[in-house]
């Protein structure tokens, strides 16, 4: 059985102005292997982020439902849907909204700050993903003083922190310029390598093209997956 | 990395608005507790004005009396089925369970006899307690050591020839203007012995003028009177003085009548009792203006919270994304509003008892003190978290209710 698995997923917003419904997504089904890398494409409007956020357990579907790792998403109460995303998911948004005030290590542990887990272990463990991502010697300085790529990986270290089956990325790329866009992606691709299922919107079709399959949406509406196994490799070595 | 840790690194990150949200609430509660400071000193000033002001509880012997007139003429009054006080009941009002509230109980005999060949009023009096009673007593001399000692009020002093003005004093000098009419007289006592019902006696010491019936008294020892007056063991009246800061006289009063079926026994509290009204007064409007200090602070930390929800919302998106529940997200904004509540408390018991005890000399006529209660920094502590806590509920609860999709959305 897939990891994830999205069956008729519908989604429909109520107008505030007058108060009909906006279909969003309909009847969106798609699967996700474990260790998959699975990228979404799709204009402006067509539904990417909020098929995101369904996936991220944070969006209840009009209609439809989500299974990860077996388990009915949807089903759960939402402090339990809480923990969940706390056991399950690990988030990369665009914008990486670190916390300004909380240094590198500080930002990267707080996934963990709501477990009873000792203070040592939290650090060890912050330590562990910082050094993943080529961070470790960075570990005290706010976000500020780091440059756009370190920022990227980051929050990609604090998606990692509480070691998430599924790492969930909103356009990682989005903001960065090209050189660091690479470096994020290299990152990406490296955790894919290790067995990490990742799934990542993006409006970039190199860096969508880098993924196993590239699913296209449009118009809420779920459009024939790519299979883009011919990853262009060449352009990434190994990152870490 | 806890909760707290992400409550105390906001807290640094945002100093200006916690000092504001702090000034707010320690405004609130500085008000309060220089007002509540205030009326609290005065309160103890009455009390202590109540002590000096000697006996509020007097026993009397128990009467059934008939007032007689004629056409508006005054006749006589029958007094009939009347009862003695005597030694003994002293030693019963100190059996009362309120016992250790009284601290002076003061026995008389009057009676009437004659000085030097006049006929005056003579009390029988115990004067280790009297005068403790009558603080407000200036002597001339010495207090009565032994029992042929006697004290002369300042009228009867004078008509006796016992005392002298002393020249140059300055109510000798100005006793024509109005201004001085008040001022005490210097005197000097010139005459060393007096004849008191044919017996002779020392003049101890006479009594300053007061313009009270003492001024026409003469004062001997309580034996001594009941021998003159051949009534031993007897009483005219019992004079008490509780400490009646907060104690209740009433209560008081109800034990001594109650060991002394026989007596009357009445509070005098009435010029008191004016006093503490316009203190209780004072009280209720110091706890009105300080609800209303209160309440504004509160609606300070009500829209400085919503304003950081507002502000904050990204925030709180980003940590229900990553796995916050709703009770982490109000435990932490809870624990920076109980920190600055809690700060804004104690700054605010500071600096109401500072402004308290600066503004006190206005408000008193002097030697009133602020007490340092433990009990007002506690419940000023109390007051501000409470203010702090009640008017953050709203605020941190739409924080917590805030939709993390429609968080992350609007980031």
């Amino acid at each position: 059985m897939a990891f994830v698995v999205v069956e008729n997923v519908s989604k429909t917003y109520s107008d505030q102005e007058s108060g009909i419904g906006v279909p969003v997504l309909r009847a969106v089904s798609t699967e996700i292997a474990e260790g998959e890398f699975v990228s979404l494409m799709g204009p402006s409007g067509s539904g990417k982020s909020t098929l995101l956020t369904i996936l991220g357990a944070m969006n209840h579907p009009s209609q439809g439902r989500l299974l990860i790792d077996g388990i009915d998403v949807y089903a759960l109460s939402d402090e339990r849907r809480a923990d969940f995303r706390s056991q399950y998911l690990g988030f990369v948004f665009q914008q990486h909204h670190l916390m300004p005030y909380l240094n590198a290590i500080e930002n990267v542990m707080l996934p963990l700050a709501t477990l009873s887990m000792a203070s040592l272990e939290k650090r060890r463990r912050g330590l562990d993903v910082l050094e993943k991502v080529g961070l470790a010697e960075k570990a005290k300085r706010l976000p500020n003083q780091l440059s756009g790529g370190e920022q990227g990986r980051l929050a990609i270290a604090r998606a990692l922190v509480n070691d998430p089956p599924l790492v969930l990325a909103d356009e990682p790329t989005g903001t960065l310029d090209t050189k660091t866009g690479d470096e994020i992606m290299r990152v990406f691709l490296d955790l894919n390598a290790r067995g990490q299922t990742i799934f990542m919107v993006t409006h970039n079709p190199e860096n969508a093209s880098l993924a196993h399959r590239v699913l296209h949406i449009r118009d809420g509406e779920l459009e024939l997956a790519t299979d883009s196994r011919a990853r262009t490799a060449s352009r990434f070595s190994p990152a870490i | 990395m806890r909760i707290s840790t992400i409550a105390l690194a906001n807290l640094r990150r945002r100093k200006g608005k916690a000092v504001f949200l702090m000034s707010g609430i320690g405004i609130g509660i500085g008000t309060a507790v220089a007002l509540l400071s205030l009326s609290g000193s005065l309160r103890d000033e009455i009390g202590s004005q109540l002590d000096r002001f000697g006996a509020n509880i007097v026993v009397t012997p128990h009467s059934d009396s008939l007032a007689l007139d004629y056409g508006g003429i005054s006749v006589a009054g029958v007094s009939f089925d009347q009862h003695q006080l005597s030694d003994a009941d002293v030693a019963g009002i100190s059996r009362i369970r309120y016992r250790k509230r009284l601290s002076v109980v003061a026995p008389k005999l009057i009676g009437t006899t004659e000085v030097d060949g006049r006929k005056t009023l003579l009390a029988g009096v115990d004067f280790n307690s009297e005068l403790r009673l009558k603080k407000w007593w200036r002597l001339t001399g010495r207090p009565p050591e032994s029992p042929t000692d006697v004290l002369l009020g300042y009228e009867i002093a004078r008509a006796v020839s016992a005392i002298q003005a002393v020249p140059g004093s300055v109510a000798n000098a100005d006793r024509a203007t109005s201004h001085h009419a008040a001022m005490p007289e210097e005197i000097r006592v010139t005459k060393e012995k007096v004849s008191l019902g044919g017996r002779e006696h020392r003049i101890s010491g006479v009594i300053g003028q007061t313009g009270g019936p003492e001024d026409r008294m003469v004062f001997a020892q309580l034996g001594q009177v009941q021998g003159l007056l051949g009534r031993p063991g007897q009483l005219s009246v019992i004079e008490v003085s509780a400490l009646c800061k907060d104690c209740p006289v009433e209560d008081i009063v109800a034990q001594i009548k109650q060991e002394l079926p026989h007596a009357n026994v009445s509070a005098i509290q009435q010029s008191v009792r004016a006093r503490a009204e316009a203190v209780d007064r004072l009280s209720r409007f110091s706890l009105v203006v300080s609800a209303v200090v209160l309440a504004i602070g509160a609606l300070m930390v009500f829209t400085t919270m919503m304003g950081a929800v507002v502000e904050r919302t990204k925030e709180i998106g980003v940590l229900r994304a990553i796995g916050f529940r709703k009770t982490h997200i109000i435990r932490s904004l809870m624990i920076e509003v109980v920190i600055i509540s809690a700060a804004g408390g104690v700054g605010g018991w500071l600096a109401g008892l500072l402004a308290g005890r600066l503004a006190l000399p206005y408000f008193t006529e002097g030697g009133a003190q602020m007490e340092l209660r433990l009990s007002l920094a506690v419940f000023a502590v109390a007051v501000a978290m409470g203010t702090g806590i009640i008017s953050s509920i709203y605020p941190v609860l739409r924080a917590s209710r805030l939709d993390p999709s429609e968080a992350v959305r609007y980031v």
